[in-house]
């Protein structure tokens, strides 16, 4: 059976520039559907609506990090199983090793080249076993 | 000498003491100092011939002084003892000086011991707020250059609509130098990784040839803008290193892009494989100036430039970081280079023998992560 085509990116990330250029690079550039929440809590308020098909999430946020906000997302069913991948500029190796640990499918470092920002994604959705 | 003839002894020198004391002779003074050196030379102990001179002086009674002369020879079998008694002193004082003197330097040694403890703890403060410093500045630089690099990105792809010349001209400045900027902060962070020695490496088997093959595609892109053709000689099939090959990826690049800046207009640069011994040497040849014989010793030090032309094309720390890669790796980094005909930057590395999992020759090959 073919695998379901990602369309829907549920993006959590603070900063509200990084959110233009981000939902820009994968709605206007790459066209999935984006939804953008500046929080953990918007996160897990939009999730059950939104229905990701993919989780894009910062790590350094006010309140509740990338990492708290992955526990959190993990403990609501409509993001239970829903495929995580870490953008950050966070990138030293005992921080990666930690995201992979929490079993993140990939790690993108900030900055990013946002025109290639969607094919890396899929090719990130293609290759997850 | 028997105790018998000790006794007679003590009392023939009693007598003749006692005959200088009542008449003053100097005869019998002498005839007390004779006996006791015989008497002395007849193994009589110093101290039992002390001993019986008090004796026959006190019987002198009436309080008369004993002839000092008469136990001279006391004083000359005991000037031995003396001596040794003073060189004894001396010794000693010799001996406390030594110890003065030692504990003094183990004084001195303890307090430099405790100052280069003390500056070791310094260093090791400065290196993690250094570390601190970087991390912190890692992420302050990087969350708004993300913003700025990703939107003239945006732009350069056409998405804000179509731009007139000039408009073009200045959104390219602005995109170039902030991929010059996003590879600075890369690059100071792979050395802080170097420095701290939490670079990691993901090593696996890597076949030269798709891998070089795949590295000229990915920088002919950049080559094409300075007029530069990339191209690969033939490679000995089924050659293979141990590698990890983001991390030898960016080596690549950095030779093939540093080739590409100082090629003439439509020059080539050839990468070219060879085998010597246990070794693969990987090499990177371009028909430029060459390098400045007065910058040659000083290439691969961090921010090293060879003039302004070259710090406008980078920071001078990619050959630092290539280098330190390599090494990484078990392998060597160089070059070859003669002005006005070009350089070859090359590096060695041990070839992989996929099937046994080894490296195809034993040699002085440092241990690979």
């Amino acid at each position: 059976m073919a695998r379901p085509a990602l369309k829907r990116i549920l993006l959590v990330e603070d900063d509200p520039d990084i959110q233009t250029v981000t939902s820009l690079a994968l709605g206007s550039f790459g066209g999935f559907e984006v939804h953008i929440c500046g929080s953990a809590q918007e996160a897990v308020a939009a999730a059950g609506q939104f229905r990701p098909d993919l989780i894009l999430l910062d790590v350094m946020m006010p309140g509740m990090d990338g990492v708290d906000t992955l526990v959190a997302l993990r403990g609501i069913p409509a993001t239970a199983a829903v495929p995580v991948v870490f953008l950050t500029a966070r990138v030293q190796p005992h921080e990666v090793e930690r995201y992979r640990e929490l079993g993140s499918l990939a790690v993108i470092p900030k900055p990013f080249e946002p025109t290639a920002l969607a094919a890396t994604i899929r090719a990130i959705w293609e290759s997850r076993a | 000498m028997t105790t018998l003839a000790v006794a007679a002894l003590a009392e023939e020198y009693a007598a003749a003491l006692q005959e200088y004391s009542a008449s003053g002779s100097e005869a019998a003074l002498a005839r007390a100092y004779r006996l006791g050196r015989h008497a002395l030379s007849d193994g009589v102990g110093v101290l039992e011939m002390a001993a019986l001179h008090q004796i026959a002086s006190a019987r002198l009674g009436g309080g008369a002084p004993a002839p000092g002369r008469a136990g001279e020879f006391l004083s000359e079998a005991l000037a031995p003892f003396e001596l040794t008694r003073r060189g004894l002193l001396e010794i000693t004082a010799h001996l406390e000086d030594a110890n003065n003197g030692l504990q003094r330097r183990l004084a001195e040694a303890l307090q430099a011991f405790e100052t280069a403890q003390d500056e070791l703890v310094e260093r090791r403060r400065i290196e993690e707020l250094k570390n601190e410093f970087i991390c912190i500045i890692s992420h302050e630089v990087r969350t708004p250059l993300t913003s700025i690099h990703g939107a003239l990105n945006l732009l350069s792809s056409g998405l804000g609509g179509e731009l007139n010349e000039q408009g073009r001209q200045l959104l390219e400045v602005a995109y170039r130098n902030s991929q010059r900027l996003v590879r600075l902060v890369t690059d100071i962070l792979d050395l802080q990784k170097i420095e701290s020695g939490s670079m990691t490496f993901n090593m696996r088997p890597i076949e030269v040839k798709p891998f070089l093959t795949q590295a000229i595609e990915a920088t002919q892109g950049f080559a094409r803008k300075f007029g530069a053709r990339l191209a690969l000689a033939a490679v000995p099939r089924r050659a293979f290193v141990r590698a990890d090959s983001d991390r030898l990826m960016q080596v690549m690049d950095n030779l093939l892009s540093n080739a590409a800046k100082f090629s003439p207009p439509d020059g080539p640069v050839t990468v070219a494989v060879t085998r010597n011994g246990g070794c693969l040497r990987v090499s990177v040849k371009d028909e430029g100036p060459g390098i400045p014989e007065d910058f040659r010793g000083r290439i691969f030090e961090r921010f090293a430039q060879a003039n302004a032309a070259a710090a406008r094309a980078g920071a001078g720390l990619g050959l630092s970081i290539a280098k330190a890669i390599v090494e990484q790796h078990g392998g060597r980094l160089g070059f070859q280079t003669a002005t006005g005909s070009g350089t070859t930057f090359f590096f060695d590395m041990p070839e992989w023998d996929p099937r046994r999992g080894a490296p195809k020759e034993a040699g002085p090959w440092p241990a690979q992560p």
